[in-house]
């Protein structure tokens, strides 16, 4: 079922942050050499959390069509919670770039679904969006050099 | 998705806040419902004449230390009142949903629009400074004092037990009156909630009072002589007939606010992207229980492939709304908040039908709810074409998740529609031209506008207001009307030979 409003894809926009700040903890624990960059990942993802967060709070009125500004299917950008176990470096940074490829689809989407409805919402979507995007290219680099 | 927890835990026993105090009442005992599974969540007392008089007296003996507290000082409270606010954001929405019935985003949609006036009211050294003229004549200086008056009494609806008193109270606190909320004893715990923070946001006792109850309590403030003016939102017989003529009777100020029935004017020209999500939230938000929903929408033109198009559009979306129980946070209606309004909304749609509306989504019984709830409160959504304006269904205010569809071909048709209805609470129009835009906004003689736009609220700072039997009386709340409301202007003229 898609969710159409703006506390169900909120709560789900939490929950992919947290489940890829989990992932890279994982990586941090199995790949210590590029640990530091993805523990910086997993607190950059609850600064988000936070963002995505004060900008619901911050915007939510009953003059804005907060329970029908979404179409959201999650089950286009749901990914694995952890590296699997089997993969080596190479494979599990593709992996970590699999997902950062779901978050920016994510939140792309649904800045555009909700950009007539929602004010500073979509903006803040597309914040995070670019901010992803950064960080894909980190994971790109990181992936030449290994 | 997990159901959100419940943060009224058993059955809370509301009491009355007089003079800084939680004061238990002698009046009779009433069960607060939860609509969504008929959960007795709460029990408020009736309070008496003796109650309500013992809370104006209160305020009356808090007003003269309150009215010398500086504005800075009474700002400074006020914005203790919003932090507090703002942390228990989540835990203020969530029993709005548990004792009203509305969806999560609805109740934060609502303690967002709620903590605004008090944002706004935090203004109130610049808000309520005067103005002066020097040498009126030589020597002689003038200037204008806005002064407080002394006690108001503030009566709240059941559709948004946190906000609506919220229009009010800021300011009036803020002028440096002393008020006596009377909360909808339907939906008494926001209230309740609120004056928890104020209590810990330091406001001296007397200052902010809350005594819940029925016609005992509004009669008791209607005939207090110490009572300076009331704002009071609700039904419009009861504005009509009995707040604005009383208030009128004992000299008091008096904003009353009544019913609506709105119309939504779709132009042929119209984003239907945008604007079917928009009826969406307007017919069916808070289902329908809001005095700025559409009730009617108005289609213009003869264009049959637009009108089946907008109405397929709006079958299709309303028929997948989901209703549920509102801290379900996938859900997008919730019940109406009581088997009486259910069955007096009913019987609106029935009355509909018989003077020849057709149905083309019935949602009486053709609906289902998410979870294992019973249906004593739920409704689906209705839409009726083949609308008529004399029909009862757009003469009267339905008050719930229904839409009447009503064709014309012009938009001066539409207009005279508008501007014929009893009611001018709302109206607004839907078209990508500004000149229709314009000059529909000219025209129509509707106390808030919308262009494009389904909910027409104004924020804290724009007066809430609404025309003939929508509102009774002169200034509104909200902003800086509500300044000019709680406030009377003392002017003088100074001469020192």
């Amino acid at each position: 079922m898609p969710l159409n409003t703006s506390a169900s894809v909120i709560s789900f926009a939490k929950q992919l942050e947290a489940d890829s700040a989990g992932f890279y903890e994982k990586m941090a624990e199995r790949y210590p050499k590029a640990a530091e960059l993805f523990l910086t990942f997993s607190k950059e993802n609850n600064k988000y959390t936070i963002m995505i967060q004060r900008a619901y709070y911050g915007v939510i009125t009953d003059a804005i069509e907060g329970c029908f500004a979404f179409s959201v299917e999650t089950d286009k950008y749901t990914f694995e919670r952890e590296p699997a176990k089997e993969l080596g470096h190479i494979d599990a940074l593709n992996q970590a770039i699999d997902m950062e490829q779901k978050l920016i689809s994510f939140y792309t989407d649904a800045a555009e679904q909700s950009k007539a409805f929602m004010a500073d919402v979509p903006r803040t979507f597309l914040i995070v969006a670019k901010k992803r995007k950064d960080r894909e290219d980190k994971l790109r680099t990181l992936l030449k050099e290994t | 998705m997990a159901i959100l927890e419940e943060p009224i835990k058993g059955i809370a026993e509301v009491k009355n806040y007089i003079d800084g105090e939680w004061v238990e009442s002698e009046g009779e005992i009433q069960d607060v419902v939860n609509p969504v599974n008929g959960e007795v969540i709460a029990r408020v007392p009736i309070s008496t004449k003796e109650e309500i008089d013992t809370a104006v007296e209160a305020a009356k003996v808090a007003f003269p230390d309150w009215r010398r507290t500086p504005p800075v000082a009474r700002a400074r409270c006020l914005f203790r009142l919003k932090e507090l606010l703002e942390e228990n954001f989540e835990e203020l929405s969530r029993v709005q949903t548990q004792e009203h019935g509305k969806t999560i985003d609805e109740s934060r949609g609502e303690t967002r629009r709620g903590i605004e006036n008090v944002e706004v009211a935090c203004g109130i050294p610049t808000l309520m400074q005067g103005y002066n003229s020097e040498d009126i004549a030589s020597g002689i200086d003038e200037y204008l004092i806005p002064t407080p008056l002394g006690v108001f009494g503030i009566i709240g609806p059941f559709n948004f037990p946190f906000m609506i008193p919220l229009w009010s109270a800021p300011y009036a606190v803020a002028t440096g009156n002393c008020v006596v909320i009377k909360p909808s004893s339907e939906v008494p715990l926001s209230q309740m909630k609120i004056a928890e923070l104020v209590d810990e946001a330091g406001f001296p006792p007397g200052v902010w009072n809350v005594v819940n109850g029925g016609r005992t309590v509004v009669n008791g403030m209607l005939d207090h002589p110490d009572i300076e003016g009331i704002t009071f939102v609700g039904s419009t017989p009861t504005a009509k007939d009995v707040i604005y003529p009383r208030c009128g009777a004992t000299g008091k100020r008096v904003i009353a606010q009544g019913g609506a029935s709105n119309f939504m004017v779709i132009m042929p020209d119209c984003n239907l992207r945008a604007t079917i999500p928009a009826m969406m939230t307007s017919f069916f938000g808070n289902a329908g229980q809001r005095c700025l929903a559409g009730q009617n929408a108005i289609i213009v033109g003869d264009d049959d492939r637009f009108y089946n198009e907008f109405i397929n559009g709006v079958v299709d979306t309303a028929k997948k709304i989901v209703i549920g129980n509102g801290l379900d946070e996938e859900v997008q209606m919730g019940p109406v908040r009581d088997t009486e309004k259910k069955t007096k909304i009913l019987s609106y749609i029935s009355s509909g039908i018989e003077e020849g509306a057709k149905i083309r989504l019935d949602g009486r019984g053709d609906f289902k709810i998410k979870g294992d709830y019973p249906d004593t409160c739920f409704l689906g959504t209705t839409i009726m074409e083949n609308v008529k304006p004399e029909m009862k269904i757009v003469t009267e205010e339905i008050f719930g998740p229904t839409m009447g569809i009503i064709r014309v071909k012009t938009l001066d048709e539409a207009i005279k529609i508008c501007d014929d209805n009893p009611f001018h609470n709302a109206d607004a129009i839907f078209t990508s031209n500004g000149r229709t835009a314009r000059e529909f906004k000219y025209r129509v003689k509707s106390g808030n506008v919308g262009i494009n736009v389904g909910i027409v609220a104004p924020m804290a700072f724009f007066p809430f207001s609404g025309m003939r039997d929508s509102f009774f009386g002169i200034l509104h709340t909200q902003g800086k009307e509500a300044i000019r409301f709680f406030t009377e202007s003392k002017v003088v003229i100074e001469r020192w030979p």
